[in-house]
Parts: structure tokens; C-alpha cells; sequence
């Protein structure tokens, strides 16, 4: 008797566990039918053909039967094209937008417009800066988890005996570089940095020529730096031109955020071994299982949900902490670039 | 005369052809064309500039151009919601707004009409000029949180299915007809279009004409750009940025000369509707970005090739028969 009331109540745990213990990540059922409009900023941008080869990776992978619809404007119209372009959608009855915004908070009444007709809105990229009309916006990172990626980039190259470094950043109140800055100073408390040694930092105005001459400025006044971090793909691409202009290349080493396209000659040659951007293949996919699952009520936008978005894995929604209000999917991490995969990345 | 009445027949036959075409198109390859919903967005989604072609349908037809609109609607458009973020109510926000439009469209009237410049010239100034007031008083900011019922006027229906916008628009649509094709102004600014030392041999006053064209242009663009914030429910500097040429466009597809002196709003209003439905039916085709420029653009070249190439096989006939 007793062995069977326990196994009863074990039975019963077993069962319930799963709902009451832990919050259940939820998953897509691939194979239905929402048609889905994939909206960047404008067209011919490489990294937005790199979220929408992501999107339709994932739109591949779920069996959607219609296919996505990559539109956007041209650049000298993007705040109109935007507008236009999620109100034909709503007209359409499309289930699903993504967008990359672009237009403040002017998209607000079309993307209302667009919920109020049924449509899920989730922003990648760019969110909406009120939130309004927006249902989650896909985030690609987070401010503090970029200081420690700068951290450990420059760790992994100087190694274990660390050593003398500067900033060469983009404008003095550039305020995302001003706050990767902090959040990197921030992350080299930690005693696993203590042989790192942040001993300038200079603003090359996001200008490849300025970006250049300070980068030159910094090799001349310290002659004992082993390390340029520059946390701009266009610094990060003159400080590495710099060095091998000056044929420097074995001695001192460039790191920071760059475009692989752009870096690959130089990690190839070791001038910057290392470097890092989130993968906008990856961001594109992940708004894409994101709507899906939102259009076919897998998930809703509530604070807490999770589920689990194919090869990426689980996600949640939680609330946004760089807004005021709104939800959002942060995805991280970075992708490190090295000499093993920027060729690949830079196709 | 009645050549020159034929050839005006000939063109609006040509663009109401045209228009039906297009419909006809979009009714077939999208089942979500033909509804209220969708008409009432086509017209919405491009009104500010409709409303801005009207006039500068008259400033063409005069001899002139005005190249300053769109920055006049940003100016107007940030004018006023600088003014009701510093705490002017939105009505005094607005009237603000619309007098710098008029106070805009008098400076270009002042070197135009009675320094003798350039409108090419002055309004490209103004192009720059303009667009550089609003981007100072915003930066980069934008500024929204205007009022229930200002954000009303730009977004929800007000007589039937018709928004504030598009009342507007049929409103200004009747007065600009009547005062170019029923008034004395309208006559003069024909005259003065076809011939200024003409017009002014027989005792014209040019500069007067040129002055109304220019301050009504730049006060209804600012109408304009008021009713853009109203819809978009938030402003920035860079508001209608471009816009000017797409206004052109309208203008000179209606048949209007860039001459001047030629033309009439019936052309334009049927060129507006060709526009319209042709975006708004390769928007629901999913034909976004450049290829719908490129299709306007080549449909703006073959209207105002037709009509030359159909004067020449006449002329040739004509020439055959004498």
C-alpha cells in the first residue's frame, strides 16, 4: 500500500513537474502557413542580405509554405518606403512583419494600424523607440556583454602577461561606443584582467583618415602598447592599415568590431587576430522563429515566455531594460572572427 | 485653338487610358486592390505630396518652379512641434508653423519676383535653407506626444471612410481648379507662363502673380506638412526630405509644360491617380524599392515622348498630303 502511494506520488511529481517546476521553452510546429514580411532598413546593405538569409534558413527549416517576402525602400526613402510598405502588408493580411526601423516613432500609427488587423510586429535590429505597436523587438546584444567580449578579446591575444592597451574609438559622445567603453572598463575590474592595462584613449570621429592619424598618434606616444582596441568597424579598419603601413604588425595587434568582409585581409595577415560582430544571419533567423511562433500562438509577447528557436536554441522574452517600456529577445553572443572563419563570413 | 484644345484631350484620353489600365491590372493580380480599405491607404500613404502637387501645378504653369516645398513641409512640420514641446498649445503650435511657411514662401517671392532671380535658383537656396532651420530646432531629436486630436486629423476617418487629409485634398483640388481655370489670377498666370515680356508689355503686374504663386505654394506646403506630422504622429529633421521631386513628377505626367504656360489640373488629377494606384499596386505585388522609381520613371519618359512622337507621324502625314 504504502509502495503504491508513493509510486502514485511519483507518478503524480513526474507528471506535473514539467508544467509547475520549470516554465516549459516552447516549440514551433513547422509546416503552417503564415505569410511573413522581412523589412530592413533599406535594401543593398550587405548585413541585411546576411538577416535575410537567416530568415529564410529559418523559414526553410520550418516548412512555412509561403515564402518570405524580403522588401524594404531605398535609402532616400526610407521613412515613406517603411510606412508604406508594413500598411500594404497589413492590406495583404500578412501574418507576420519583422522590422529593422528605421523611422522612429513615425512607423507608429502604420504598425498599430498593421496589430490592429491582426498582424504580429516584431522588430530585429532597430526597435521602436516607444514600443508602441511593436509586439518584441530581437535584440543583438547587450551593452555590458560587449565590454566583456572587448575584455577577453584582448586577453586572448596579449595572453596570460597581458599588457599596455588603448581605445581608439568613434566621436567623443557616440553615445552605444561611450557605453561598450564603460561596460569594458567595468568588466576589466575583474582580477581575471588584472595584467590588462588601459592607458589611452583617442576618438578618430568614425573618419578612416582621422581614424588613421590617431591610430599612427597612439604607436608614436606609447611605444610599450601591445594593443589597439577600437570599438568601430571604420577605427578598427584604419588603426589595422596603420600597422601594416608601419610594418608593425608582429609587435602590436588591432582588435574590436569590425566587418568581416572588411577585416579579412588583416586577420589573415595577424594584424588583428581577433575580432567581433553578432552574426546578422543569425539575428534574421532568430526574428524569423521569433514571428513564427507568435503568429501561430506558440508564444505570446508576454514577459517570461521562452521557447526554442531551432538551432540557436532557448530564448525568453523579457522586459527591455534600454527603453522604457517593451519586450524584448536578447540573442547574443558575439561571433569571435579569427583566422579560421572570416573568410567564410566575409563571403 | 481648338488644336491646342485636341492635344489637352489627347493627353488627359491618354493618362485616363492609362489609369484604366492600371486599375484593371491591379484588380487582376491582387484580390485585396479593390477594396475601400485599400483606396482610402492609396490616397493616404502619398496625400501630403498630392496636396503639395496642386499647387505646384500653378507655379509651373506659371514659368516658375519651386523646389523648396518639401523642405518648407520639414520646416512647418518642426516648427510646429518645436513650438508645442516649448509649450505652445498645438493650435498655436500649428498657426506657427503655418506662418512660417508663408514667411518662407515670401522670401522666395521677394528674390524672385522683385530682385529678378532665378526660381530655379532661389528655391534650390530654399531647398537647403529651409531643411537646415528644421534639422537645427530638432538635431536629432524626434518630438511626438501631441494631442489625441491633432494626431486624429492625420490618422482616423472623419466624413465616411475620409480622413482630414483627403477632404482636404478634394477641397483644394476644387479651389485651385477655380481659381486657374475660372478667375482672373488664373488667366494672368497663364499669361504671364507663356509669355512674361508679353504679360508685362500688357500692363501685368508679374511680380504680383509670381508673389501669389510662391506664397501660396510654400503656405499650402506647409498645410501639408503639418497634416504629414498629424499622420506620422512624431517628427524629425529629415521629414519629407526628397519629396519635392516626386511632386515634380506628378506635375509634369499631368501634361503641365515645364515651360509653363501649359496644362491644366484635370491632367494632373489624373496623373496623381496614375501614380498612386500604380505604387499602390506594385506594393501589393511586393515590387518595392527601385524597380517601383524605375517604373514611374519610364512611364514619366513615355508620356512625354508620346505625345511628340504623335505630333511628328502627323506632321509627316500633313507634309504628304500638300
Amino acid at each position: 500500500m504504502k509502495k503504491l502511494v508513493m509510486s502514485a506520488a511519483a507518478v503524480a511529481l513526474l507528471t506535473l513537474t514539467p508544467q509547475s517546476g520549470w516554465a516549459q521553452a516552447a516549440t514551433a510546429t513547422p509546416g503552417k502557413d503564415v505569410s511573413m514580411v522581412l523589412l530592413p532598413k533599406f535594401l543593398g546593405i550587405s548585413v541585411f542580405d546576411q538577416a535575410h538569409k537567416g530568415a529564410e534558413e529559418a523559414a526553410k527549416e520550418l516548412k512555412n509554405p509561403t515564402a518570405l517576402q524580403f522588401l524594404g525602400p531605398t535609402p532616400q526613402n526610407s521613412v515613406a518606403g517603411q510606412i508604406e510598405i508594413v500598411t500594404n502588408a497589413a492590406t495583404q493580411n500578412v501574418k507576420a512583419i519583422m522590422i529593422s526601423n528605421n523611422s522612429g516613432d513615425q512607423i507608429v500609427p502604420a504598425a498599430k494600424a498593421a496589430q490592429a488587423k491582426g498582424v504580429k510586429v516584431v522588430t530585429w535590429d532597430s526597435p521602436i523607440p516607444s514600443a508602441d505597436g511593436e509586439d518584441v523587438f530581437v535584440a543583438q546584444v547587450d551593452f555590458s556583454e560587449i565590454g566583456k567580449v572587448m575584455a577577453d578579446m584582448t586577453l586572448g591575444i596579449l595572453g596570460p602577461d597581458g599588457g599596455k592597451f588603448a581605445i581608439l574609438s568613434a566621436s567623443p559622445d557616440a553615445s552605444n561606443q561611450n557605453a561598450w567603453i564603460a561596460a569594458m572598463k567595468t568588466a576589466l575590474k575583474d582580477s581575471k584582467y588584472a595584467k590588462l592595462e588601459l592607458i589611452d584613449t583617442v576618438y578618430g570621429n568614425d573618419e578612416s583618415e582621422k581614424s588613421y592619424t590617431q591610430a599612427q598618434a597612439l604607436l608614436d606616444k606609447h611605444p610599450d602598447m601591445k594593443l589597439i582596441m577600437a570599438p568601430t568597424s571604420v577605427g578598427i579598419v584604419a588603426a589595422a592599415k596603420a600597422l601594416q603601413d608601419e610594418k608593425l604588425c608582429d609587435k602590436i595587434k588591432v582588435s574590436g568590431l569590425g566587418l568581416p568582409s572588411e577585416m579579412l585581409a588583416y586577420t589573415k595577415n595577424g594584424c588583428a587576430p581577433q575580432f567581433a560582430l553578432w552574426s546578422f544571419v543569425d539575428l534574421g533567423y532568430l526574428a524569423y522563429y521569433t514571428a513564427y511562433m507568435l503568429s501561430t500562438g506558440a508564444i505570446k509577447a508576454e514577459e517570461g515566455a521562452k521557447f526554442k528557436a531551432g538551432r540557436m536554441g532557448e530564448y525568453s522574452i523579457t522586459k527591455d531594460p534600454t527603453r522604457a517600456k517593451g519586450l524584448r529577445v536578447l540573442m547574443g553572443p558575439f561571433t569571435i572572427y579569427n583566422k579560421d572563419n572570416v573568410e567564410a563570413a566575409a563571403k | 485653338m481648338t488644336n491646342a484644345a485636341a492635344t489637352l484631350k489627347r493627353w488627359e484620353t491618354l493618362m485616363f487610358a492609362l489609369l484604366v489600365v492600371i486599375i484593371a491590372l491591379n484588380s487582376l493580380d491582387s484580390r485585396y486592390f479593390l477594396s475601400i480599405g485599400n483606396f482610402i491607404n492609396l490616397f493616404q500613404l502619398s496625400i501630403e505630396k498630392s496636396i503639395v502637387v496642386l499647387t505646384m501645378t500653378l507655379v509651373i504653369i506659371g514659368g516658375e518652379i519651386d523646389l523648396s516645398v518639401a523642405s518648407v513641409m520639414g520646416l512647418a512640420a518642426c516648427v510646429a512641434a518645436w513650438t508645442f514641446q516649448h509649450g505652445a498649445p498645438m493650435p498655436l503650435a500649428v498657426l506657427f508653423a503655418l506662418v512660417a511657411g508663408v514667411l518662407a514662401g515670401l522670401n522666395n517671392a521677394f528674390w524672385i519676383a522683385y530682385i529678378g532671380l532665378p526660381s530655379l535658383a532661389v528655391t534650390l537656396a530654399g531647398l537647403i535653407g529651409y531643411r537646415g532651420v528644421a534639422r537645427i530646432l530638432l538635431e536629432d531629436r524626434a518630438i511626438g506626444g501631441f494631442p489625441d486630436w491633432f494626431n486624429r486629423l492625420g490618422q482616423q476617418a472623419m466624413i465616411g471612410p475620409l480622413t482630414a487629409s483627403i477632404v482636404i485634398f478634394f477641397a483644394l483640388f476644387v479651389f485651385f481648379a477655380i481659381v486657374l481655370h475660372g478667375s482672373a489670377l488664373g488667366r494672368l498666370i497663364y499669361a504671364v507662363g507663356s509669355n512674361v515680356q508679353a504679360a508685362r508689355y500688357s500692363g501685368v503686374r508679374v511680380g504680383i502673380v509670381k508673389t501669389d504663386l510662391f506664397v501660396g505654394s510654400a503656405f499650402v506646403a506647409a498645410v501639408a506638412g503639418v497634416l504629414y506630422a498629424a499622420r506620422l504622429g512624431s517628427v524629425r529633421g529629415d521629414m519629407a526630405d526628397g519629396f519635392e521631386l516626386d511632386v515634380i513628377t506628378a506635375v509634369l505626367l499631368g501634361g503641365v509644360s515645364i515651360f509653363g504656360g501649359k496644362g491644366n489640373l484635370v491632367g494632373v488629377g489624373l496623373a496623381i491617380l496614375v501614380i498612386l494606384n500604380l505604387r499602390n499596386g506594385m506594393g501589393l505585388a511586393n515590387i518595392t524599392g527601385n524597380t517601383q522609381n524605375y517604373v514611374i520613371g519610364g512611364i514619366l519618359i513615355l508620356s512625354v515622348l508620346a505625345p511628340n512622337v504623335w505630333q511628328d507621324i502627323r506632321n509627316k502625314w500633313k507634309g504628304r498630303g500638300t
